[in-house]
């Protein structure tokens, strides 16, 4: 449902007081086809496969192989390129990812690999380091914008530990939570996953007529408050609710309301929450939201799978190629693939061997990552492991190498500084980016 | 000043609001400590000590806090809640010239403060959680802590019994739990939490710039090497977790095969020297009266509690690299805390009676002291538990709060409001956790006229718009309206139609719980 015109010129007339003339100046870009404008920004969607997705039974298989499993290969638009049988819409678009298939870390505890893999850092150190999420919205931000810098869909409380945290950017940095408010839906559901932002709108009996005459009041209240007390904590408590105060706004949350969509186009992605997420990340990115996150398998185990590896990876694999492939064919059909970089990661990889239980465990040794979409020279596997992929062979990709990569498709410096709180300059990523994936 | 002239409705007002009154309102003269002399004497020595460090720096305190200011800030800090209209109001109208420090002796006495200690310290012991199943078991330790600070059990002894837990029953057996009895992960929290010293990094190598070595730190571990959870159904529920102590077991260094026997960091005392099981022999060492780190340790956590930030900060990286602001300070304090006996009351009594903890925390001048000078007073986040009581006290919601209850409302509240940093004087929250209290519970109850007690007793026909508005300036920031303030809101009560006056004041209310000054402890 759209917002009626009306309540839209009231909560204006409600916010522009307040929040002064500057910050009009979204209005327009919301209207406009933003990937038509030359100088917008990239942005970054990072799809987060919780638990630890197996690149043996992904993009990395081993046909005729006893760790190859039980999935066959498929042919791609690229020639000699291949992956599993489960991604039929991927493989339509192979010519828009670059497989890295060099993956090598060092965690393979779940929290520990999933704080490295959005920090580059391992945990346990002094210092709480900003996820990679935190870093490119900084680096990436729209101060004028009334949405979140960065957005985490569906994140998974169990596995994700501090990994979406600002670290020492402040809270100004960290993630905005889109959450299903709903069950999640099972595999067979027929439910379509209802995401959103909570608490967005107005409680009952709250009209945008009251809200205006609320918040002219609270903003004097604020002003005077920190004139005396011109503390950290207290200009933080300001400027949050001031955002949050503009994200209400209903051009901004109807960015959340996945209702104005069609019910084809909602289908296209999947109906489960990392479907529905995707097509969230489409509008957020549509309307210049620096990073989002989205999360497949952070309800469950998610890819976890120490036992009956198949099966589920089937399910996972299916789910992931219907909302990955349908995100990429309409950034591309709007003409904002070219400023959005898309990146496919989790914690760490699984082992080539299968276990006991049909299973496969914990294996950061060798493991794969796909960048895709702006920034990115699609259509190739860079790196190599041998014929039973247990070791990388062949580009050798270490954690801060991916993020390097990932910053410079985006059109950031990995080298970009950011300070700790001692004012130790902290660059982004200390590692070297892989010209051969970059365009 | 502000009294309400008005007879029958200031008569009423307090009928009103007086049943939210908690156990506090107790008589209190009849309790004064013998040991007076000596803590007012600390607390003049404590004060003596920040000046003369403001004065080598050439700076000003500021000005002592109003009365609103602090006993909204006593209130948080001792009992974890703000006060009631009621208290705020007895508070402002006593003329004692010491009722500072009787309103400090009256908190410490309410059982509200061992109930604030427990939750506080539940927090330091334990990475939060929002699971159900470890929220109930966090009870069984909550429970525990608030029983021996509501006796206020000596501190060492309290080090020792959590530290040598073994009873199913046991509150701290749930902190072995939530380790999974490993030693190296006793070996960092409990050095951490009881000695200040963060050895973990130490773990997997020697630290780069602190003095303990990988071997200190397995050398620590090996004290929780011989731990046991024996295979016991009984073993569930509120934080049941039996540990038996064997005789057997060790560490070695991982990657290594060097096994490490257990030795005190910074000590050579021989650990075999002392009776009993390993975690005995650990914690009669902790205990000792020459132990350098656990007294420092517990006179620092009980600074930042009070002043937002420890003597050494952060408070719990007491690492010798770390130096304290105040080092004479944090010393003579140590002494004192550990002369009183491990007296962690009178510890906490003697700095809320200090002007140090007395300061405005309003700035006085554009060149501002650096926080580590105590000049002025640390403007402090309420943790989510804070705000989730002082959401429903301020809309009188409740009549009492239950002292250990389920509250699956505040649970959520808590849940969502939760923030990464442990640092109070951060205010660590995003758009998603302002969101919820703008428009969520229980803001949005607490400024319904439906549901809103206050602003139902705020109705009676015969009280004034200012007598209304002194009100909730009293229930949310302790302290009556400024001149201006009033007029504001005199203006837009002014404004609304007749039958909308309490959804007015119902606006008014929003409007202030959620502005900085109710938001956070100054």
């Amino acid at each position: 449902m759209n917002a009626s015109t009306d309540s839209r010129r009231r909560f204006l007339q409600a916010t522009a007081g307040m929040l002064g003339a500057a910050s009009c100046s979204w209005l327009p870009q919301l209207a406009s086809a933003a990937g038509s404008d030359p100088n917008r920004k990239r942005s970054c969607i990072l799809l987060w496969m919780a638990g630890g997705p197996t690149q043996t039974d992904t993009f990395d298989m081993k046909p005729g192989h006893a760790n190859g499993g039980e999935f066959k290969e498929t042919k791609t638009n690229v020639p000699g390129l291949r992956f599993s049988e489960h991604f039929a819409g991927l493989a339509k678009q192979a010519d828009k990812l670059a497989i890295l298939r060099g993956m090598s870390t060092r965690e393979g505890d779940h929290l520990r690999g999933t704080y490295l893999m959005h920090t580059g850092q391992r945990p346990g150190g002094p210092l709480n380091y900003p996820s990679i999420g935190a870093s490119l919205s900084k680096a990436l931000e729209d101060n004028q914008s009334m949405l979140p810098n960065y957005v985490a869909v569906n994140p998974s409380g169990l596995l994700n530990g501090n990994a979406l945290s600002p670290g020492f950017l402040g809270p100004r940095y960290a993630a905005a939570t889109v959450g299903s408010r709903n069950t999640p839906p099972a595999d067979d559901s027929e439910a379509m996953a209802d995401l959103g932002v909570d608490f967005l709108s107005l409680p009952p009996g709250i009209d945008a007529q009251r809200h205006k005459a609320r918040l002219a009041l609270w903003n004097d209240q604020q002003n005077q408050f920190l004139a005396r007390h011109p503390s950290g904590a207290a200009q933080a408590q300001a400027t949050i609710f001031q955002s949050a105060v503009k994200m209400m706004h209903p051009d901004a949350a109807s960015a959340f309301d996945l209702s104005q969509e069609s019910s084809e186009v909602r289908e296209s992605y999947g109906r489960g929450t990392f479907g529905q997420g995707c097509l969230i990340a489409r509008r957020l990115v549509e309307r210049d939201v620096p990073f989002v996150e989205v999360t497949l398998g952070g309800s469950g185990l998610g890819w976890d799978t120490h036992q009956g590896n198949f099966p589920a990876v089937e399910r996972l694999s299916k789910e992931l190629d219907q909302g990955w492939s349908t995100l990429l064919r309409e950034l591309n059909e709007r003409g904002l693939l070219e400023s959005t970089t898309i990146c496919w990661m989790g914690e760490f990889g699984r082992t080539p061997n299968i276990n006991g239980t049909a299973g496969r465990d914990h294996f950061p040794d060798a493991w794969t990552c796909v960048l895709s979409g702006g920034g990115i020279a699609g259509g190739q596997a860079y790196g190599k492991t041998d014929e039973a992929g247990q070791e990388v062979t062949e580009g050798k990709t270490e954690v801060q190498d991916l993020l390097a990569t990932l910053c410079q498709a985006v059109g950031v410096d990995p080298a970009t500084e950011h300070y700790s709180p001692q004012a130790r300059p902290i660059k982004i990523s200390e590692g070297n980016a892989i010209d051969q994936v970059l365009t | 000043m502000l009294r309400i002239t008005h007879v029958p409705a200031s008569f009423v007002l307090f009928s009103l609001l007086a049943w939210s009154t908690a156990v506090l309102a107790q008589d209190v003269s009849a309790d004064v400590p013998e040991e007076i002399g000596p803590m007012q004497a600390m607390a003049a020595r404590i004060d003596a000590l920040v000046q003369a460090k403001l004065d080598r720096e050439k700076l000003s305190p500021a000005p002592l806090a109003t009365d609103g200011e602090f006993i909204r800030r006593a209130y948080l800090d001792l009992v974890g809640n703000i006060p009631t209209v009621a208290q705020t109001r007895a508070y402002l109208d006593n003329d004692a010239p010491d009722k500072r420090q009787q309103l400090i002796a009256q908190l410490l006495k309410s059982p509200a403060h061992p109930t604030h200690l427990a939750n506080t310290w539940r927090s330091l012991v334990l990475e939060p959680s929002d699971e159900p199943q470890r929220l109930q078991n966090e009870r069984g330790l909550q429970v525990w802590l608030r029983g021996k600070f509501s006796q206020n059990v000596r501190y060492d002894r309290l080090v020792e019994e959590f530290l040598t837990a073994t009873q199913g029953s046991d509150g701290p057996g749930y902190f072995y739990a939530v380790q999974d009895l490993k030693p190296e992960m006793l070996a960092s929290e409990t050095s951490r939490i009881f000695l200040g010293l963060q050895l973990e990094c130490a773990q997997c190598h020697d630290h780069p710039f602190d003095r303990w070595k990988q071997h200190d730190f397995w050398a620590l571990a090996a004290f929780f090497a011989q731990l046991e959870r024996p295979d016991n159904v009984n073993n569930v529920g509120l934080g049941r977790f039996d540990i038996v102590d064997r005789n057997v077991g060790e560490v070695t260094i991982p990657e290594t095969d060097e096994v490490v026997p257990p030795a005190f960091p910074g000590s050579d005392a021989n650990y075999a020297s002392f009776g009993g099981t390993r975690r005995q022999q650990l914690a009669i060492w902790m205990v000792s009266r020459d132990n350098p780190f656990m007294p420092r340790r517990a006179v620092n956590w009980a600074w930042a509690h009070m002043m937002g930030r420890g003597i050494v900060h952060p408070a719990d990286d007491m690492s010798p690299q770390n130096l304290p602001s105040h080092p004479e300070l944090l010393e003579e304090l140590t002494d004192y805390f550990i002369q009183s006996g491990f007296d962690l009351r009178l510890l906490l009594q003697t700095i809320a009676i200090t002007d140090t903890y007395a300061r405005s925390s309003e700035a006085v001048s554009d060149s501002e002291a650096p926080p580590e000078l105590f000049a002025r007073m640390a403007v402090k986040s309420l943790t989510p538990e804070q705000l989730f009581d002082a959401l429903i006290k301020v809309g009188l919601l409740k009549s009492d709060v239950a002292q250990m209850s389920m509250d699956v409302n505040r649970d959520q509240f808590v849940a969502r409001l939760r923030t990464a940093s442990k640092d109070r004087t951060f205010f660590d929250t995003g758009m998603p956790q302002a969101l919820a209290v703008m428009n969520g519970p229980p803001v949005s109850t607490a400024t319904s006229p439906e549901t809103s007690g206050l602003l139902k007793a705020l109705s009676a026909p015969f009280l004034s718009d200012q007598q209304r508005l002194n009100v909730l300036f009293l229930a949310a920031y302790s302290r009556p309206p400024h001149a201006d303030e009033l007029k504001r809101y005199k203006q837009f009560l002014q404004q609304a139609p007749p039958d909308q006056q309490s959804a007015a004041l119902g606006d008014v209310l929003w409007v202030l719980a959620n502005s900085a000054e109710f938001m956070l402890n100054h």
